[in-house]
Order: structure tokens, then C-alpha cells, then sequence
């Protein structure tokens, strides 16, 4: 066993959510490893599909919630291609927990403002999970969420179950066009969304995560808005390979994304190149 | 330590004694311009007035390719198994400073942190016999990046080049006053005074590394990089014979319907897919940003987060660059400017 050895899990649930986007529940072979593995939200980890090769996602299943892994991936590249061709029952690898995490302490007794688009809601969704099951040390807490349309949604479930809690705003929004003739919702881009729900800044931290264009257009209305830099905070998802800091390609200047982040604020964005 | 010398023949029985007790012994042979095992086919060659090697000796330390595990598949169930380890020790012989110091430097990216077993195993249980080196040609800095043809780092023992086929024996590391301990019938004391063999042309210093640095703290936006890497090909020749450069892969062969292996493959940020996003998106789109990142990775990047330079100056990335795209006429280009600010 070396560091680039993956441990060995097993999928014991498959979500379809969209045409495109899966779910896998998974829980290691081992099951002394299951109860001892700790994570914190905001880490990823690489999946691997022996023969192909690994990809990197975060873990979107909140660490209050340890009997089962999840991870959520849109059929992109090779591995992900053959994840979508996995049955219950089969074996994948796992190596992490890795890189940085949401600052999960410096956000209790804070307003909390959610905000991710598309499969972006998969990193989101662990913080989400987090911060609900420890609702008591937040205030107010708001969530929104948009897909280019109804079909694209994610976690649709969840969302229903968002949307009832009481002390939990929860807005879903799909692109203009995006909508069914039954759609409820919202109907925007996200950075319009996040402008007309306009959530309080003051003692708020703000979690963003979605398409680049998306996280490019929502940040000046987080500032108009009023949120300091330090209290908008997002992930990046610079190519990987190792996690490690060894491989070479997921760095932006100085700065390894895979150890250095995957969690960035604002204001520390601000001071990288722009290489990401 | 009282000083000892040893003769190139003295040397050539201790490389005997290593290949006995199995060792793979690396060095240069005769007549040859590469790193490899020393056979009794092919005879070592201690010759300081030689170019540097085609390419360091890294790969035997950090191989092109080696296998991370070998799995076999069966209905959805999977085994793994580690690969089979080469426990023989390595002896490099011979080594230029430009590589002999090249080593703590990748130890450092290895070991920062997590811990690159692969790499620990053989790096660890190596000895490195570094060598004064009396060449120069146009493409030599090492002084410019704080080495020098007399740097003893990453070597455990050096040998500095006396007259008549004597070598200066000096012990770095404990690990290399064992060895001379060790082998200490082959060595003996300089009584006639030896002579060392002078430099017939000292190596200059072509540009500060300090200043490079200040420039590439402050310009990573600057119009320079649109022409600096203009000519480059991407064909990565300069990451692979580097002896710094570390970057790899992680790819699975598969080998038939079920079996197959994981390997560490050598990799080099002046490919188009070193950094492409399976969406398609790439923060290094254009190979004058990828020329950007080679040049900060080795003069800002590294030394930001390790306080050293990912360079020793060897030369080769320009000697065998195909459109001879010369890393030291660039940065003496950035040396320059920082000069004038």
C-alpha cells in the first residue's frame, strides 16, 4: 500500500437525479474503516473505476450523516462515463478525505446564505446537511439553488424537504426557458435570483459554488449586497490527479488547490492569479 | 577526518565489490552519455571534463513509469496488489553537482506533507557520490541558481578531480562517512599532495535569482509572457530531461478484460491536457501560459513554498530543446528587467 492506493468501497445505492447526474451511496468494504473515517465538509475525495482511472469530487454527504459516502457526478470525461455504467453492488476505490474545508466554526451564531447552481450543489449540499443538523448554533439560513432547466434539478427531494423547514428560506430557480408549464418556482439566472431575494450581509457568510460564469456573476451582487470578501466563500475545481500536492497541475501561482483549498474565500481569490 | 584520496582504479574495485553484494550501481560508462546500470560490460567513467548526461539519473529514483498496483477484477469485485519491490540499493556514481543536487529538491515535494513512499524507499537506502565538474559550455548557470560545479548538496560523498586519476574524497552525510568507512581499504592518505585538477573557465553568474523572483512576484500579468513562450512546442523534452522536474500522472493500463495495473507516469505542464478540465474548460489554455507556469514554478513557485530553486542550472532543457528555446537567455531577459525597476 502506497499513498495512491485507493481503499475499496462498495455502492449500495444509485440515485439517477437527472438525465445526466448520478448519485452513489457508498460505504467501504471494510466496515471497521466506515465507523473511523472522519471528514469535514468541503473535502473531496478521488473516486476511482479500476481500468479507467480516478476523478475528484467533494463528498456530498454531510459528516453528520456517516453511514454511507455519497458523491454526485455529471457524466463529463472518461471516469465519470463509466461510473454512469456501475451497478449496486460493485466495487470502486476511495482515497481521501482531502484538501481544506468550509470554516464551519467561524460560520456558527451567523446568518447563513447557500447559493449553488447545477451539480455545484453536490459540495453545497454536505454544508447544508451540516449546518441543518446543528441548526441551533445558526441563525437565519437561506438557499438558493438553480438548474438550466426543471430536468436539470438536483436532490429534488431534498429541496421539497428544504422548502418545508421551518427557519430555512429555500429559493429554486431555473434559466428563462428552462421551466415546465407547471413550474412553481423561480425563474432567473442565479446572480438575478440572489438580487431579488437580496439576503441580509450583516453577520452572513455566503457559500457559492456552481458554473464558473455563474460564481463570475454573482459575486458583484454579493458585494452590492454588502458581503465582505472574507464572508463569501467558494470551492474550485482545478484538474487533479493525486490530491496530494505531488502531481503538478492543480496549482494557481503558489497556491495547490488540493491543499491549499478546495475552499477559497473571496477575498483570498482576489489575490491569485487569475489562472483557475 | 584526516583527507583521503582514492584512485579512478580504486574506484572501479569498490564499484566491483558493489555489484557483488547487489547493488545497482548508476553511473556514466565509458564513451557513453547516459545515466544507467554499470555492468561489467560497461565500465564505469569518472571524467569531470564531460558534458552533462543526456537526461539525470531522477528516473531511477522517480521512474518514467512504475506501477502504484496491479488489480484484478471479477464481477464487479476487485483485488489489489502491491507491486513488487526492487530492494537492491542504489550506489550513483559520478554524479554532476547539477544533479547530485537536484535530489533534496524533488525529496521536497515528495515529503512535504504526505509521504511518496515510491520515491522514500529507493531515495533512502541510496548513496550518492557526487563529482566536481570541469565542463562549460554556453548553457551551464548553475551558479546562477546557488550552486556551483563544487555544490557538495545532495550528495553523501564528493570527489574533487586531482591530478593523475586521484580523487579528494569528502564525506557529506554520515550516511557517506559509512560508506567510506566501509570501503576504507580502497582509500588512502594524500602523502604526495596531489594536485587538484584547475577549471580552465570559471562558470559566471548570468542573472540574481532574487531579483528574477521579485519580478515574477509582481508580473504574472506582463506582456513579456506573450512572446517568451511564443516558439515553444509543447513537447515537454525540457521537463523530462530536467532533474527537477517532478509532475506526473496517475493512469490505470488495463491489460486484458479484468486485470490491468495504476501507474506514476511522468507528466509536464507544457501539455494542453496537463491542466484541461473534463468540461473542456482549461486555466492554461495557450502555451504562453503554460511557458509562464514552467518558468514561475521554477523561480517563484517552488521557492514560495519550499525556499529553494527548481532549477540547477544544468542547461539541458535548452540544449536539447528542438527549437532551442533557452531557459537561461529568458531569464536573464526577466533579470534584466527587474534591474531596470
Amino acid at each position: 500500500m502506497n499513498l495512491y492506493t485507493p481503499e475499496l468501497v462498495e455502492i449500495k445505492d444509485i440515485i439517477e437525479e437527472t438525465p445526466d447526474i448520478r448519485t452513489l451511496k457508498l460505504q467501504f468494504k471494510d466496515p471497521e474503516r466506515m465507523k473511523n473515517f472522519e471528514f469535514k465538509a468541503g473535502q473531496f475525495a478521488e473516486y476511482s473505476v479500476f481500468g479507467e482511472g480516478e476523478c475528484t469530487f467533494c463528498i456530498a454527504s454531510s459528516p453528520t450523516r456517516p453511514e454511507y459516502l455519497e458523491c454526485s457526478f455529471k457524466y463529463a470525461g472518461k471516469v465519470t462515463n463509466a461510473m454512469t455504467k456501475l451497478n449496486i453492488g460493485d466495487t470502486m476505490g476511495l482515497r481521501g478525505p482531502y484538501g481544506n474545508s468550509f470554516p464551519i466554526e467561524q460560520m456558527k451564531g451567523k446568518n447563513v446564505v447557500f447559493i449553488a447552481g447545477g451539480i455545484g450543489l453536490a459540495p453545497v449540499r454536505c454544508i447544508i446537511w451540516n449546518v441543518l443538523d446543528l441548526r441551533d448554533q445558526f441563525k437565519d439560513i437561506t438557499i438558493i439553488y438553480g438548474a438550466r432547466t426543471v430536468g436539470d434539478l438536483v436532490y429534488k427531494n431534498e429541496l421539497e424537504d428544504w422548502k418545508q423547514m421551518s427557519g430555512v428560506k429555500t429559493v429554486v430557480t431555473v434559466d428563462p426557458g428552462g421551466e415546465t408549464q407547471d413550474w412553481k418556482g423561480e425563474v432567473g439566472f442565479v446572480p438575478t435570483i440572489v438580487e431579488k431575494v437580496a439576503p441580509a450581509s450583516k453577520d452572513t457568510v455566503a457559500i457559492i459554488c456552481g458554473p464558473p460564469i455563474m460564481i463570475k456573476y454573482t459575486f458583484p451582487v454579493l458585494e452590492k449586497l454588502g458581503f465582505e470578501e472574507e464572508n463569501v466563500i467558494t470551492t474550485l475545481e482545478n484538474r487533479m490527479k493525486c490530491g496530494l500536492g505531488k502531481c503538478g497541475r492543480c496549482n494557481i501561482g503558489s497556491v495547490y488547490v488540493c491543499k491549499d483549498g478546495p475552499v477559497f474565500s473571496y477575498k483570498e481569490l482576489k489575490d491569485l492569479p487569475q489562472e483557475y | 577526518m584526516e583527507e583521503l584520496i582514492i584512485s579512478t582504479e580504486n574506484f572501479k574495485k569498490i564499484v566491483k565489490e558493489l555489484q557483488e553484494k547487489e547493488f545497482r550501481v548508476i553511473g556514466i560508462p565509458e564513451g557513453e552519455n547516459k545515466y544507467q546500470e554499470i555492468t561489467v560490460e560497461k565500465e564505469l567513467s569518472l571524467n569531470s571534463e564531460a558534458a552533462p548526461a543526456g537526461s539525470s539519473f531522477k528516473e531511477y529514483f522517480f521512474p518514467k513509469s512504475e506501477p502504484i498496483f496491479f488489480y484484478k477484477q471479477n464481477n464487479g469485485s476487485v483485488d489489489l496488489f502491491d507491486p513488487i519491490e526492487d530492494k537492491k540499493g542504489i550506489v550513483v556514481i559520478g554524479a554532476k553537482p547539477c544533479d547530485a543536487s537536484a535530489m533534496p529538491i524533488i525529496s521536497k515535494v515528495f515529503n512535504w506533507d504526505y509521504k511518496d513512499d515510491l520515491f522514500n524507499k529507493r531515495y533512502d537506502s541510496s548513496l550518492i557520490i557526487g563529482m566536481s565538474c570541469h565542463y562549460k559550455d554556453d548553457y551551464c548557470f548553475c551558479v546562477s541558481t546557488k550552486g556551483s560545479p563544487e555544490n557538495t548538496k545532495g550528495s553523501d560523498v564528493f570527489l574533487t578531480t586531482l591530478e593523475n586519476n586521484y580523487f579528494k574524497v569528502a564525506t557529506i552525510t554520515p550516511k557517506g562517512e559509512a560508506f567510506v568507512k566501509e570501503y576504507g581499504k580502497h582509500f588512502e592518505k594524500d602523502e604526495k599532495k596531489h594536485n587538484p585538477v584547475e577549471r580552465k573557465e570559471a562558470i559566471p553568474e548570468h542573472f540574481n535569482y532574487e531579483k528574477v523572483k521579485t519580478w515574477l512576484d509582481n508580473n504574472f500579468e506582463n506582456k513579456f509572457w506573450d512572446t517568451a513562450g511564443e516558439m515553444c512546442l509543447g513537447c515537454a523534452q525540457c521537463a523530462f530531461v530536467c532533474p527537477t522536474c517532478h509532475c506526473f500522472d496517475l493512469v490505470d493500463e488495463q491489460c486484458g478484460s479484468c486485470e490491468g495495473r495504476r501507474a506514476k507516469n511522468w507528466d509536464a505542464c507544457q501539455f494542453s491536457l496537463f491542466t484541461k478540465h473534463a468540461s473542456g474548460h482549461n486555466p492554461r489554455d495557450n502555451q504562453e501560459k503554460r511557458y509562464r507556469q514552467r518558468i514561475s514554478h521554477k523561480f517563484k513557485y517552488y521557492m514560495d513554498k519550499f525556499d529553494d530553486i527548481l532549477c540547477t542550472g544544468c542547461g539541458r532543457c535548452a540544449r536539447g530543446c528542438p527549437v532551442s528555446l533557452d531557459i537561461l537567455q529568458v531569464v536573464e531577459e526577466i533579470n534584466a528587467f527587474a534591474e531596470k525597476s
